[in-house]
């Protein structure tokens, strides 16, 4: 895939040079945090406990959710910039050029991906240290930095993906935004992101439950509640969801590969 | 064989735009060779469809041996593009736009560094290549589109409007530019424009278009030799007086009177000018003022669409320098 690296190249350097964007990259994921923390302080105590999957406090249960979600809502960032790309002419100059037509796509993709993993970073951090904040009771394994690591990148591509084919086949500014709004909240809300399945309504579960923002939540939740005590069956429903986060994965690939080889036009 | 051969190029938008009606024209190795013609005229989506970036309705070119539908990737190769449009990151520097360009073409790192070096050197962008393009000015950022076309020693290069937006000194030198690299160079070029001057100066042949169709091919010697003659306008001190001036009867055509003003079309205004003197003195003419008008790109437009290109244009030229330049604020 010519162009893959220049290009990725260039949209790193673009976003560490942009000082708000890099800030408020940043500072998004403490929002966050201060956010659900203070929202859902009243947790702990046995019954609350339960409620949470038995996490701690209610931020160690959320993280793996805001996790997730940052990785939506930076995803939606990648079709942005190929809407700029489009009506500065760049992207009919990167057209002209012997490159790969997908390469222009994947290079937003792979750039979104590492503001993505650096929230996550960052995050992670600060959870750790605020008071009240997240605890890995049972520890911390190798096979639970395995399934956080892999989930976020999987939920990072897929977002990433799907937002730039949006901005691959729409040309408006208002559509895009419109259509990024639309599907962004159902996904965060229609999930186990945010909330206990014990808190949802019958029908919404069996909604969230075909969410890859459940998927990837639920996933991570697993490993950081339970840590190396985590049991056999809680194993497999973690192996389960990265499995279908992989054939997710999968999909997206191919479906952003074919459609901006063959439909991306300036 | 031509390096360029365009049959019958047609692009009607969705819409129903036909913005290109059925072109043809050929361009030799190494000749610059102009596309002239007023703004909507066709030139950027003739451009467009020869450099592979937009599919022809109907017709096709074979460029530089390749066929631009067939085999679009062939030609992406061999061809560099100076866009109408500034499209370099503002947000890298110069050099660095040139190196992300550089890597999309097989060159090694060596040989990249080094054509960079020689085109920033023609260029005279050696001294801001690590400045932000943000702080370029115009006529710093149409060189940088210029270097970044020329990156991969393209055998033919399409520049779009190379100085629109530009005031006329930054205009002049940057034909001297694209002189230059001609001679160090050596690659084919096809130039659009709708300034005149600008056609006249660098073309060695050139298509004139007017809403899609090509008018009139030629050198510009032959276009301006297709109007016969020169034209001498003269104001007189009264309308009895042009009335008299008016029967001159030298002129290959007959004269065209207006007010107190004549129009007198002459083979040669050199030569004839003497014999329009003493046709005046005879006549008791006093003349107020004199013009005399060699033909002109200009005239030739007029005698092919019944219009000036700045009719042609409207006020459309001036918006368009208006959105360019809030475009490069911004
Ligand atoms: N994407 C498009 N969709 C529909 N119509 C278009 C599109 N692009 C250009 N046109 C129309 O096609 C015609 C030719 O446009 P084009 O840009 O090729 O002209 P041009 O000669 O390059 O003009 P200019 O000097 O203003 O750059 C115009 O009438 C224009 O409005
Ligand atoms: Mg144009």
């Amino acid at each position: 895939m010519s162009g893959l690296i220049p290009l990725t190249v260039r949209e790193l350097k673009k976003w560490y040079r942009s000082p708000v964007f890099f800030f408020v990259g940043l500072i998004q994921p403490f929002f966050w945090i201060g956010l659900f923390g203070s929202a859902f302080s009243g947790g702990g105590g046995a019954f609350g406990s339960i409620a949470l999957d038995n996490a701690k406090n209610y931020i160690t249960f959320v993280i793996a959710g805001v996790l997730t979600t940052t990785a939506l809502f930076t995803g939606m960032f990648s079709g942005i910039n190929i809407i700029w790309d489009r009506r500065l002419g760049t992207l009919s100059r990167l057209l002209a050029s012997p490159i790969s037509r997908s390469s222009i796509v994947f290079s937003k993709v792979i750039s979104s991906i590492a503001r993505i993993m650096v929230q996550v970073v960052i995050l992670i951090a600060a959870a750790l240290v605020i008071p009240n904040g997240l605890e890995f009771a049972n520890g911390f394994t190798l096979f639970s930095a395995f399934v956080i690591v892999s989930a976020t990148l999987m939920i990072a591509f897929i977002f990433s993906s799907l937002f730039s084919l949006i901005a691959v086949k729409m040309r408006n500014m208002q559509t895009i935004f419109g259509i990024s709004n639309l599907v962004s909240l159902p996904l965060m809300f229609a999930s186990f992101a945010l909330f206990p399945k014990a808190f949802m309504a019958g029908w919404l579960e069996s909604v969230a439950v075909w969410n890859p923002v459940s998927w990837s939540a639920e996933a991570m939740r697993n490993v950081i509640i339970n840590g190396s005590a985590i049991s056999s069956s809680l194993m497999y429903s973690t192996l389960g969801y990265l499995f279908y986060l992989a054939i997710l994965t999968l999909a997206v690939l191919v479906l952003t590969y074919y459609v901006t080889e063959k439909e991306i036009r300036e | 064989m031509s390096i360029i051969e365009v049959k019958n190029l047609t692009k009607i938008y969705p819409g129903g735009v036909k913005a290109v009606d059925g072109i043809s024209f050929s361009v030799e190795k190494n000749e610059i060779y102009g596309l002239l013609g007023p703004n909507g005229a066709g030139k950027t989506t003739t451009i467009k469809m020869l450099t592979s970036s937009l599919k022809p309705t109907e017709g096709t070119a074979i460029v530089n041996g390749k066929d631009i539908i067939k085999d679009s990737l062939a030609v992406r190769k061999t061809i560099g593009i100076v866009p109408q449009d500034l499209t370099a990151d503002e947000d890298l520097t110069g050099f660095e736009n040139m190196y992300m360009f550089a890597q999309f073409y097989d060159l090694s790192r060596a040989e990249a560094l080094k054509q960079i070096d020689k085109l920033l050197d023609l260029l005279e962008l050696t001294e801001a290549k690590d400045r932000y393009v943000k702080g370029y000015s115009g006529g710093m950022r149409k060189r940088l589109e210029l270097g970044i076309g020329l990156l991969h020693n393209p055998e033919i290069l399409f520049l779009d409007e190379p100085t629109l937006g530009l005031d006329v000194q930054t205009r002049t030198r940057m034909w001297e530019y694209i002189k230059n690299i001609v001679k160090a160079m050596g690659v084919t070029i096809i130039l659009t424009s709708h300034y005149l001057e600008e056609i006249d100066a660098l073309a060695d042949r050139m298509s004139i278009i007017d809403k899609g169709k090509i008018i009139i091919t030629g050198t510009s010697e032959e276009l301006k030799g297709s109007l016969k003659g020169d034209i001498i306008s003269i104001i007189c001190n009264s309308q009895e007086q042009a009335q008299a001036l008016s029967s001159y009867p030298d002129g290959i055509e007959p004269p065209v009177l207006k007010d107190s003003e004549v129009r007198l079309s002459v083979e040669n205004s050199d030569k004839d000018l003497a014999k329009i003197f003493k046709f005046m003195i005879e006549r008791k003419v006093t003349p107020l003022t004199i013009n005399v008008h060699k033909p002109s790109l200009d005239q030739v437009f007029i005698k092919y669409t019944g219009r000036t290109i700045k009719e042609a244009e409207g006020g459309e030229d001036a918006r368009k320098t208006a959105m360019n330049l809030r475009r490069l604020r911004a």
